[in-house]
C-alpha cells in the first residue's frame, strides 16, 4: 500500500502543479512545477515521506524506458528535417565540446580545493 | 483475419507490450556488448521498437496514441525526481557559492552554443528548439518542448548524442587538462551529459557520480525555467 499512497502524493503534486501553471500561466510544464512543490514541501517538512521515497524508488528506475517511444520516433522525422542534419551535428559536436570545456573552467575557478581528505584516487579514464 | 490485425492494432495493450519487449530486449542487448557508453541501452530499445512497428506495418501516429497510455507514468516519475534531489540538499547548502557562480552560466551556455552555431548554419527556428534542451535530462526536456516547441523527436535524438559526447570530451579534456578532482568531473559529466553522463561518472567513483546526479537536476530545473523564459523574450 506504501507504493498506490506514495504513488498518489506524486499525482496530487503533479495536479498541484498542473493547476498552479494554469492559473498563473507559467511557462513551465504541469511535472516540473509539481517536481519544484513536492521538493519544496520536502524542504518544509525536513522529512522524506516512505510513501514517497516507496513510489520514487519504484518510478524512476522506469524513466529510461518511458522516454523510448519518443526516441523511436528520430527514425521517422529524418526526412522532415532533411537538409539540416549536419546543421545539427556540427552544433551538438561544437556546442558540446565547448560548453564541457567551459564548465570545467568554470568549475576550476569556483570550486573551493579538496580537503586533502581520503578520496584521493584517481580517475580510470 | 484482417478484422483481428486491425482490432489488435487499435488496442492500447499491443502498444505497450511492443514497447515493454523492445525495451528489456534492448538493456539485455546492451549487457550482452558489455554496457558500451557511446550506445545507451534506451537507443537499442529504440531501433528495436522502430523494427518491430514496420514489421507490424503499424502507423507511428498510431502507436503513439496508443502507447500515450503507458507513458502517461512520465508526469508523476517527472515528479519524484524531487526525491533525489532532495536527498542531495546537504551538497547543495555546502557549495552554494561556487554553484551559484558557475551553474546558471553552464547551463545556459551548453544550450546557447549549439543554437547559436545552428542558427550560423542556417537551421530554422523548429531546429533551434530542438536543441536548446540538449543538455537536459529527457523527462524535463519534454516539459520544456511542449513549452517552446520543435521536435519530440529531434530533441530525444539530440539529448543522445549531447549525452554519449560529453563522455567523450570529459575524458579528453580531463586528461589534457590535468583535472582528477571527482567533484569537477563529476558535475561537468552531469551538467552537460545528463543520464549518460551520470552512468559514466559513476565509473569514475561514488563521489563523481554524486556530483553529476547534482549537476544534472540543477541544470535541468534552472533550465526549464530559464529557457521557456528566454524563448518568450526572444519572440521565437
Amino acid at each position: 500500500m506504501k507504493l498506490l499512497r506514495g504513488f498518489l502524493w506524486l499525482l496530487v503534486f503533479q495536479l498541484i502543479g498542473h493547476a498552479v501553471v494554469e492559473w498563473l500561466s507559467l511557462p513551465v510544464s504541469h511535472a516540473m512545477a509539481g517536481l519544484l512543490l513536492l521538493f519544496a514541501w520536502l524542504l518544509v517538512k525536513r522529512r522524506l515521506n516512505e510513501n514517497v521515497a516507496t513510489a520514487s524508488q519504484a518510478l524512476l528506475p522506469l524513466l529510461a524506458m518511458l522516454i523510448m517511444p519518443g526516441v523511436v520516433g528520430v527514425f521517422f522525422v529524418i526526412d522532415e528535417f532533411a537538409g539540416h542534419w549536419t546543421a545539427v551535428l556540427i552544433a551538438l559536436g561544437v556546442g558540446t565540446f565547448l560548453s564541457v570545456l567551459t564548465t570545467l573552467w568554470l568549475m576550476l575557478r569556483f570550486m573551493p580545493k579538496e580537503a586533502a581528505s581520503s578520496d584521493e584516487r584517481k580517475p580510470q579514464s | 483475419m484482417n478484422a483481428l490485425y486491425d482490432s489488435l492494432i487499435n488496442t492500447p495493450t499491443l502498444a505497450v507490450a511492443l514497447t515493454l519487449a523492445a525495451y528489456l530486449g534492448g538493456v539485455a542487448l546492451f549487457e550482452r556488448m558489455g554496457r558500451p557508453s557511446w550506445c545507451p541501452a534506451v537507443l537499442i530499445g529504440a531501433v528495436f521498437t522502430a523494427a518491430g512497428l514496420w514489421l507490424l506495418r503499424y502507423d507511428f501516429a498510431d502507436y503513439q496514441r496508443n502507447v500515450a497510455w503507458l507513458t502517461l507514468l512520465l508526469g508523476p516519475a517527472t515528479v519524484a525526481l524531487a526525491v533525489p534531489l532532495y536527498q542531495q540538499r546537504q551538497h547543495i547548502f555546502a557549495l552554494w557559492k561556487p554553484i551559484l557562480c558557475s551553474l546558471p552560466l553552464a547551463a545556459v551556455l551548453a544550450a546557447f552554443y549549439a543554437v547559436l552555431i545552428a542558427w550560423l548554419l542556417g537551421a530554422p527556428p523548429a531546429v533551434l528548439a530542438s536543441l536548446a534542451p540538449k543538455s537536459v535530462t529527457a523527462p524535463l526536456a519534454m516539459g520544456i518542448q511542449e513549452q517552446i516547441g520543435g521536435s519530440l523527436s529531434l530533441m530525444l535524438g539530440g539529448l543522445l548524442i549531447t549525452g554519449v559526447l560529453t563522455t567523450i570530451f570529459v575524458s579528453l579534456l580531463a586528461r589534457l587538462l590535468k583535472i582528477t578532482d571527482q567533484r569537477i568531473l563529476g558535475f561537468a559529466l552531469g551538467v552537460n551529459g545528463h543520464a549518460i553522463g551520470i552512468v559514466r561518472a559513476f565509473e569514475l567513483g561514488p563521489k563523481a557520480g554524486a556530483f553529476a546526479s547534482l549537476g544534472m537536476s540543477l541544470v535541468g530545473v534552472f533550465s526549464a525555467l530559464f529557457l521557456p523564459l528566454a524563448w518568450r523574450l526572444l519572440g521565437l
